[in-house]
């Protein structure tokens, strides 16, 4: 056991830093003040605040005659109300308001590029309350993992951070270390995709698993499962001269029936076996992604000069489906196939939300009324490229 | 390490493992508190006597959740608590994640497959029972380090 007396206003990073992060610390002078007796049982336990958001709890707590001995510090709590988050900004993100409150200018900075102009009141929104604490770089670093039950979403992500979220108050609370606070990457990788796929469809935002590209006005929509080469085919129409929305995730909102998408202007991901389709992909490393997968991940607009944007009103769908026979072909579907597909490529939803689950069904419901195609190819992602930017020619003067 | 098969979460889509079936159901008495706990794992169930009349779940004073995770094979790291209005949130990496809503009266748990049933009954059920009657339990919490030891055994 070791004891040693906290510095007066310390926070954990310092003490941390003066290599006392193994030590108990413990006041043996000055018995410490309990400030927020509703968390303290006074004969078993007490706390030290340490700072407006970390408190340190000790406990139990032994009398030996002559001096004290001491559990250890055991947990810390992050307590999120106005004092301990006193910065406020908001954001659009995917059509929505985000109402951030937080205790660091890293994370005004990092939400500055989405700040919400005057015009976004009216949209639906969220809040975001995000905690950056020093004490979370002496943590280990864990791997991501999610999970949730009912209204609850709990996430662990990288640079040893955690988020949870309240899909029924529509709120994410988010404990972040300095490094992730400062990380722009991490914020438009992570942080700000993960937070509007699990609360997006509580707010009017639903994530559907689609890429989404514009040509002279039209939106499309790139759907099939994972592995199908949706962010393959969408780079390969970038180049062609399409504006990007989203390689992978798209959000759909409904303004007056009419479908809206909505993308992050998130980096572009590709496997490693994309590089022979793309020379420009030889300049980048592939680095390992969250979910384990190796993969090139760029921003398309510096990397490939690919026209991107953050909304478009999808008109028509094709669904992807790779064939080992060459040849690009295109068969139109039926609504219920629309139906189904995006049904089944959804999150199942809690009763709990049950208004999320009407207004994702709403527009599943929207989705299946649009022209849509399944796209069968064994070609190359240009030439599969090439065959839909012609077809959608047609299609456009009513000969598809 | 505690063995419950997971049901398979791709169809329909489960990544989150919400719908994880719970078919165990106990009412118990803790305090003045009446509890219905559900959960997927016999181990789970606090080893305290059930109420002898239990309890319908729209009687109860709250209901808890404890879903043991397969897939989550991690052991326990000290605990961060986040509290914020009507609900407190607890991590302990990915060996335990639990959430409690005062407001609902519900608390939710995923408890890893390498938590040990003692470590559950010993640690985590008084850190439970405290939380749901006074919010953040000082004192539970500070049993992780031996709750973790036994995590490591």
């Amino acid at each position: 056991m070791a004891t040693a007396r906290i510095p007066k206003g310390a926070v954990a990073s310092e003490l941390a830093k003066e290599g006392k992060k193994k030590t108990t610390f413990f006041d043996l002078l000055e018995r410490p003040v309990i400030t927020a007796t509703r968390y303290v049982n006074q004969r078993v336990g007490f706390v030290t605040k340490m700072s407006r958001g970390c408190h340190f709890f000790f406990g139990p707590v032994f009398l030996a005659g002559f001096g004290v001995r001491v559990g250890g510090i055991v947990t810390m709590l992050r307590v999120f109300d106005q004092a301990t988050l006193p910065f406020r900004t908001s954001c659009v993100i995917a059509g929505t308001r985000c109402l951030v409150s937080t205790n660091s200018y890293d994370v005004l900075r990092a939400t500055a590029l989405l700040q919400a102009g005057s015009k976004s009141n009216g949209l639906p929104s969220f809040e975001m309350q995000v905690l950056v604490d020093e004490a979370l770089d002496d943590l280990p670093e864990q791997s991501a993992h999610f999970r949730g039950r009912r209204h609850l979403v709990f996430a662990l992500l990288p640079h040893r951070s955690f988020v949870a979220y309240d899909l029924l108050r529509k709120r994410a609370h988010a404990a972040l270390s300095p490094a992730a606070a400062s990380d722009c990457a991490f914020w438009h990788s992570l942080l700000l995709p993960i937070t509007i796929g699990v609360l997006g469809t509580t707010v009017g935002a639903v994530p559907v698993h689609s890429a989404c590209l514009e040509e002279q006005g039209t939106g499309v929509l790139i759907a099939g499962v994972s592995g199908a080469g949706k962010s393959t085919l969408a780079t390969a129409l970038g180049q062609r001269g399409f504006t990007m929305i989203s390689d992978d995730w798209t959000y759909l909102s409904d303004q007056k029936s009419t479908l809206v998408a909505h993308g992050l202007f998130a980096p572009v991901k590709l496997l490693p076996d994309a590089a022979r389709f793309f020379a420009d992909l030889e300049n980048l490393d592939p680095r390992r992604s969250l979910n384990g997968e190796l993969a090139y991940e760029f921003d398309p607009r510096s990397s490939m000069n690919i026209m991107m944007k953050d909304i478009s009103c999808p008109q028509y769908i094709f669904f992807l489906e790779r064939t080992p026979a060459p040849g690009c072909f295109m068969v139109p579907c039926r609504h219920e196939y629309v139906r189904e597909f995006f049904q089944k490529n959804a999150e199942r939803l809690p009763d709990e939300l049950a208004a999320a689950k009407a207004f994702r069904e709403k527009i599943v419901s929207i989705l299946s009324s649009c022209r849509s195609w399944i796209l069968r190819t064994g070609d190359s992602p240009s030439r599969t490229a090439e065959a839909l930017a012609d077809f959608l020619q047609e299609a456009r003067h009513g000969r598809g | 390490m505690v063995e419950v098969r997971t049901p398979a979460y791709a169809d329909p889509l489960d990544l989150l493992r919400r719908f994880v079936p719970t078919p165990l159901k106990a009412s118990y008495r803790f305090g003045d508190a009446r509890v219905v706990v559900q959960t997927n794992d016999f181990s789970l169930l606090p080893t305290a006597s059930p109420a002898a009349s239990p309890p319908e779940i729209s009687e109860c004073d709250f209901e808890w959740i404890l879903v043991r995770d397969a897939d989550a094979t991690g052991t326990l790291y000290p605990p961060m608590v986040l509290a914020s209005g009507a609900v407190t949130i607890i991590q302990m990496g990915s060996a335990c994640l639990l959430g409690l809503d005062h407001e609902r009266r519900e608390l939710l748990a995923f408890i890893g497959s390498n938590v040990h049933p003692r470590t559950h009954q010993n640690f985590l059920v008084p850190l439970l029972c405290r939380l749901m009657n006074e919010g953040v339990a000082s004192s539970s919490l500070s049993q992780f380090s031996k709750a973790r030891e036994e995590c490591d055994q």
